[in-house]
């Protein structure tokens, strides 16, 4: 754009008046914001005493009126500097902008003048002195990290992270801290897994299988027993229990080849309880899963017979330990730390939790408990460096010390008929039951409740954690994800069965097996993402579990292995 | 899916009623951007890059390059308030690279991917008119002041290093800098920090004079850029005819990314040159090596950018050396409940990623730096002045000081 001397000048003059106005405008604002940091109305020293005063004496209505008229004061003072803060931003931008303008006019109006220059550079040397500027460039640089790396090394730990693969002994989880949260990709040794925590390890599971044309169907077999109990696996071989023509039984399955190894009898011991008592007409008497470590396998069934195996089927123990009874039958599965055999025992007329020796049976510790009997199962979690068994109960949430049974901490919990596990990740234990709600509650004897939902409430199938995502389905047929530590909703999704089996985390993924047998396979993200839909072809409330790239479902009536071919 | 929206949307308890009177306030929900407006962005982004192509290639006009300037700043700068934005983005891919619970948005990845394919075909014509920060420090860098050459070339060298250290701590979960320290955004947000304000401010000031300082001597995506347009298939050239080698475009360019003609008339002995071609060849996997190394050792400071780190080097010392833990991050720490162990196990996770990271980081520098080296090893015969392809932002400055260009335009 060409402009005449006379443009020039009077663009000029207004350029020249908008930098003194934008200059004004900036040291006037940078003055206030100095103010502001420095004396902030709501930090008034004045305001603080007459607030101690009112602590101290909360009946005095005058010192309040003060207060509130104080507060006030303070608060209109505040705002009032961001207003002029803010309109100062506005008035700065605009002042610049003018400025910017009238000087990119007075420039565009400009010919270009073309230096002349006076010699060709000369190549040669031109590129050895950007050879010798770059050298000295990265000199320096080098120079300022070696030193930085020395000194600002402080006081961080010298030793680089070795991610420790957990689960080959349950006590590993005594000392762990976040990677307690992580399970072994063998041994998946409880109901829901390691620590009963619902994280699987392992990766390259199959997503996508057909259990009507057997596609990814390693094997399939019969389970000769009824029962609701999950499968729980150490090294090659598999456990599930069953009651068959009256007899409580055990089962050991090759979890490679698809054999029954043994069968063992939880009936036949001295002093074994043959009575079945009532129980929900779809549980029965096998809905607790049993418990595995490296030697034994134990189990527990409806009736209170407890019963201790060693993996070549001989028993090791057994007793009765007093016939449970509820509205649904007995439901809690047994976890083992170190070697003791935790039960966690509900009945109507008594609830408790107990330690028996691995070895012997004979019991080492029980600690009654107070409320009502539930249908959930323990947990083992680490938490405030501690090990711990915690117990979603009826009206409350416990926790025990696994080796002595004495309790730890007990914080108000749920109500009504409590029967999903609680979920824990390093920071928080989750618990939940339907028609009452979710709570995230902080653990510890000063701990209380983080944040509650009452959206998203199962009624049988558990939820599950890790430091970043909560999940839970119910049985609604919905899913939901929730941020684990602040509680808002992530996603939340509508399937078209319910839910009983409790969903796992494995893989960076979340397996969720409904009612009808179809398992859904969704990321184990903060964000919906359904990666596989696959059917079993029969039902199945008993929930997964992995073991080197296998899944091991057991539906109402085979176990099927689950691999890819 | 409707019925569970519904779900979700039902008021589980009634709003309390007030004695005193008080009318409560009609619900307000925030008003989301749908997707289709993240689509409508980048079809916006490849809308303006097209109209800058054909402007500084085909068109030949720098009015026309400045006029993308005022809308991509206008568009993406006031309108988007700097995001999404390219420049931020290379965050978020580095991030999703190395995490697999972090899901990127796919206006994310094509905000990354498309301004570098451009790069590839037709040069920096991002940068010359659709990013929102080159285009404010465009419209506002008048009165350019060359800089001598031995400054010039150690700030280029930031650029690669900003890049590096970015994509480490977005891929260590620990920050986003770029976005963390963009200069710009609290102008367009009218809201941010106010150091970052007078950094913004300051670069503009400074801009005024030394043109586009930030794309010169921080933007890590025009690192990228740099690197990608040296291979563009078609470039904006000085001369719209064959250069007469008059020499008036070779001071007038204010990033100093014009490269005179050399017709190989002055040589040095061949020997020599053989020597040092060997020589940096050689140095090129050396750099390499010791980038990795030096990163390396580097990163237990570099972690210390993650605030977790940071707050566990703070409850460490008050531990075993007494000095108290002031912090708010320290005192919510302590409140939360976890144990010190779970905070030093996290550390510890925290440091093995800047392990892995950082030896990746030195190499990519230790390559950059034995590249640059060896290629000024390299002389080509060059008959007319060009734009250096990396370095040139497109900006179309030297069209008019070319006489071939006015003769035609005539």
């Amino acid at each position: 754009m060409k402009l005449s001397d006379k443009d020039i000048k009077i663009l000029s003059g207004v350029s020249q008046v908008a930098a003194v106005f934008t200059l004004i405008v900036a040291v006037t604002m940078i003055l206030g914001l100095i103010q502001l940091k420095v004396v902030n109305p709501l930090d008034s020293p004045s305001l603080a005493l007459i607030k101690e005063q009112y602590d101290r004496d909360p009946s005095e209505k005058n010192i309040a009126e003060e207060v509130r008229a104080m507060d006030l004061l303070a608060r209109r003072a505040y705002f009032s500097s961001r207003w002029q803060v803010e309109t100062g931003s506005y008035l700065l931008i605009a002042g610049a902008l003018i400025f910017v303008l009238t000087r990119r006019l007075i420039a565009g109006s400009e010919k270009p003048e073309p230096a002349f220059a006076s010699e060709k550079p000369d190549i040669i040397s031109q590129k050895k002195k950007y050879r010798v500027y770059l050298i000295s460039a990265a000199t320096i640089i080098t120079v300022i990290a070696i030193i930085s790396s020395f000194v600002l090394r402080g006081s961080l730990p010298e030793t680089g992270v070795k991610i420790r693969e957990a689960g080959q002994n349950t006590k590993e989880v005594k000392n762990a801290g976040t990677d307690a949260l992580m399970a072994g990709s063998t041994n998946f040794p409880f109901f829901r897994g390691e620590g009963s925590r619902g994280i699987a390890g392992g990766t390259g599971y199959p997503v996508e299988w057909n259990g009507n044309d057997g596609k990814n169907i390693k094997w399939k077999i019969p389970v000769p027993g009824h029962g609701k109990n999950s499968p729980v696996i150490w090294g090659n071989k598999l456990f599930l229990t069953g009651i068959r023509a009256g007899t409580l039984e055990v089962y050991c399955i090759d979890k490679i080849k698809g054999e029954i190894i043994w069968t063992a009898s939880a009936s036949d011991f001295p002093g074994a309880s043959k009575e079945i008592p009532d129980s929900d007409p779809e549980a029965g008497m096998a809905v607790p899963t049993a418990a595995v470590n490296g030697e034994v396998v134990c189990a527990i069934f409806g009736n209170g017979n407890l019963v201790c195996f060693d993996f070549d089927g001989k028993r090791l123990w057994a007793k009765n330990i007093g016939v449970p009874k509820s509205a649904y039958g007995y439901a809690a599965s047994l976890l083992i730390y170190d070697k003791i055999l935790i039960v966690q025992y509900d009945s109507d007329a008594k609830i408790a939790i107990k330690g028996f020796d691995l070895s012997s049976g004979d019991q080492k510790w029980e600690t009654p408990r107070t409320g009502r009997p539930v249908w959930a199962s323990p947990v083992l979690a680490s938490l405030d460096g501690q090990t711990q068994v915690i117990i979603n109960g009826n009206p409350n949430v416990s926790s025990y010390d696994p080796e002595t049974g004495a309790e730890l901490w007990s914080q108000p919990g749920l109500s009504g008929d409590v029967a999903p596990s609680p979920a824990v990740n390093s920071r928080f234990v989750y618990v939940v039951t339907d028609y009452a709600k979710l709570m995230a509650l902080k653990p510890g004897k000063t701990g209380s409740e983080v944040w509650s939902d009452n959206t998203f409430t199962p009624d049988a199938s558990s939820p599950v954690a890790n430091d970043q995502f909560l999940f839970l389905t119910t049985g609604a047929g919905d899913a939901a994800c929730y941020n684990a530590e602040k509680g808002d909703t992530l996603w939340s999704h509508v399937f078209d069965n319910p839910f009983y089996a409790s969903p796992i985390i494995c893989d960076d993924k979340l397996w969720m097996l409904d009612r009808s047998g179809i398992m859904y396979v969704a990321s184990a993200s903060g964000k919906f993402t359904l990666l596989a839909e696959s059917p079993l072809g029969e039902s199945s409330d008993s929930s997964p579990a992995f073991s080197d790239g296998r899944i091991y479902l057991r539906g109402k009536d085979n176990l099927y292995c689950i691999a890819k071919d | 899916m409707i019925f569970a929206q519904e779900r979700q949307q039902q008021q589980r308890f009634p709003r309390p009623e007030f004695e005193s009177g008080y009318q409560t306030p009609t619900h307000q929900l925030l008003n989301q951007r749908g997707p289709m407006w993240e689509y409508a962005d980048v079809a916006v982004l490849i809308a303006a890059l097209s109209l800058t192509s054909w402007f500084a290639i085909k068109k030949r006009s720098r009015k026309g390059i400045l006029w993308m300037s005022v809308f991509s700043l206008a568009y993406f700068g006031f309108y988007r308030q700097g995001c999404i934005c390219s420049v931020g983005s290379v965050q978020n891919i580095s991030l999703a690279l190395f995490n697999n619970n972090y899901s990127v948005p796919l206006s994310a990845i094509l905000f990354f991917i498309i301004p570098l394919i451009f790069a590839l075909l037709y040069g920096r014509v991002f940068c010359a008119g659709v990013c929102p920060l080159g285009a404010i420090q465009e419209l506002t860098g008048f009165r350019p002041v060359r800089i001598h050459k031995s400054v010039e070339a150690v700030l280029a060298s930031i650029p690669f290093i900003y890049l590096g250290l970015s994509v480490l701590f977005a891929a260590t979960q620990s920050q986003f800098i770029i976005c963390r320290y963009d200069p710009f955004v609290g102008i367009f947000r009218l809201n941010a920090p106010f150091t970052m304000i007078i950094f913004g401010v300051l670069l503009l000031v400074a801009g005024i004079f030394v043109n586009r300082p930030y794309c010169r001597y921080l933007c890590p995506y025009g690192a990228l850029q740099n690197i990608f347009s040296r291979f563009s298939g078609k470039h904006l050239t000085i001369t719209p005819a064959e250069c007469t080698n008059c020499r008036l475009c070779e001071e007038c360019c204010p990033y100093d990314a014009i490269l005179p003609s050399d017709d190989l008339k002055k040589t040095e002995p061949k020997e020599i040159t053989r020597k040092r071609f060997i020589l940096y060849l050689v140095l090129i996997p050396i750099m390499t090596i010791a980038g990795a190394i030096l990163l390396y050792n580097l990163s237990p400071a570099l972690s210390a950018v993650n605030s977790n780190v940071r707050l566990a080097r703070e409850i460490r010392l008050e531990k075993e050396k007494g000095v108290p833990a002031l912090s708010k991050s320290a005192a919510a720490f302590k409140e939360s409940g976890k144990t010190e162990e779970q905070l030093f196990s996290e550390e510890s996770v925290i440091l093995g990623r800047f392990r892995k990271g950082t030896p990746w980081v030195g190499m990519f520098l230790g390559l950059s730096l034995g590249a640059g080296l060896f290629s000024m090893t390299i002389r080509k015969t060059r008959t007319e002045y060009k734009p250096d392809q990396g370095k040139c932002f497109s900006c179309g400055k030297c069209f008019e000081y070319c006489p071939i260009e006015s003769k035609i335009s005539k």
